[in-house]
């Protein structure tokens, strides 16, 4: 049962037929880790808490700069230097005083990246770089956790749902195999902000429709967003059977 | 001796390759480097192992990308 409290807060939810009162217990019991907190593990982080994720683990190691105020709108001017999670947690129970949020500030190893798998049920890939990509889906691909994974620069965003709980998944390794390669990042092209939050925002909302049993439209496929023409594109990715991570290679 | 073309597209601009040419043989056609390359023919996603056998057919729709890391 939900409380008073909870029933006004969420009302808007329980006005929908496909979320209603058993898909708040759902958000309620959900545990989410969400790995990034700039561009776009700031609106993921904050629709998260506002919907009710009954447990999210946030990690991130970065200090707030600056720069970083253009685009991350979890933070305010005045939190320049801080450790970017201890103020995006304080920003969520402020925002919902009702979700447990647990911070990590420390850049994490497979072993204690796959120690935290066993307490969620989904994970959001919201980081920056490459190296982490890859070791976050390896994580994910052998715990069976589902992972989204949402990326952007200048007016591109990249969104994938990968549910590794399902023996046929891809993964992000299948389409992106160079594990050393140096792909484009924020701080080395740009990036406009409404598109990093775009991607962010449908992250958040592929994870709340993954929680509460609605179907995704997403899953093993890329989605490519054009900031410029507002355009979805929508890529197939079958799972590589040659595939280091998920696959069987000969 | 003379070669029959394929036209296909690629990101939305025609190209003529050599019939039979492979996603391998058109990346180099590009000038475009392999890494950090993903490549969809029709909307599907071709697997990196693929490429070297993956025959590029007329009127086939490539979409070429790059990985970004940015978030």
């Amino acid at each position: 049962m939900l409380t008073d409290a909870e029933m006004l807060r969420y009302s808007r939810h329980l006005l929908l037929e496909d979320v209603g009162e058993l898909g708040q217990k759902d958000l309620k019991n959900g545990k989410v880790l969400i790995i990034g907190m700039g561009g776009l593990g700031s609106p993921a982080a904050l629709y998260l808490a506002a919907a009710g994720v009954g447990s999210i683990v946030i990690a991130d190691f970065d200090c707030l700069e600056v720069s970083n105020l253009q685009r991350q709108i979890g933070y305010n001017t005045g939190d320049i230097g801080g450790d970017k999670v201890a103020l995006m947690k304080q920003r969520m129970q402020q925002i919902n005083p009702e979700v447990r949020v647990r911070s990590i500030n420390t850049e994490m190893t497979k072993e204690q990246l796959l120690m935290e798998l066993m307490m969620v049920n989904l994970v959001l890939d919201c980081t920056d770089n490459m190296a982490s990509r890859q070791m976050i889906n390896s994580a994910c691909v052998d715990a069976k956790v589902p992972l989204i994974v949402g990326a952007a620069i200048r007016f591109e965003g990249q969104l994938m749902f990968f549910d590794h709980s399902q023996e046929d998944s891809a993964c992000y390794h299948c389409l992106f195999p160079n594990e050393d390669e140096q792909a484009l990042n924020c701080s080395n092209s740009g990036v406009i902000g409404p598109v990093v939050g775009t991607i962010g925002t449908m992250q958040a909302l592929e994870a709340i429709k993954h929680i509460t049993g609605l179907p995704s439209g997403i899953k093993n496929k890329l989605k490519l967003f054009d900031g410029k023409t507002l355009e979805w594109q929508t890529f197939v990715i079958n799972k590589d059977a040659q595939c280091s991570v998920c696959g069987n290679p000969k | 001796m003379w070669k029959s073309k394929v036209k296909i597209n690629v990101n939305e601009q025609p190209i003529e390759l050599d019939e039979q040419a492979n996603i391998e043989q058109l990346l180099t056609f590009l000038d475009s480097p392999l890494k950090g390359s993903a490549i969809a023919v029709n909307q599907k996603i071709i697997s990196r192992s693929e490429w070297a056998n993956y025959k590029l057919q007329e009127n086939d729709q490539v979409s070429l990308f790059q990985a970004i890391a940015g978030g």
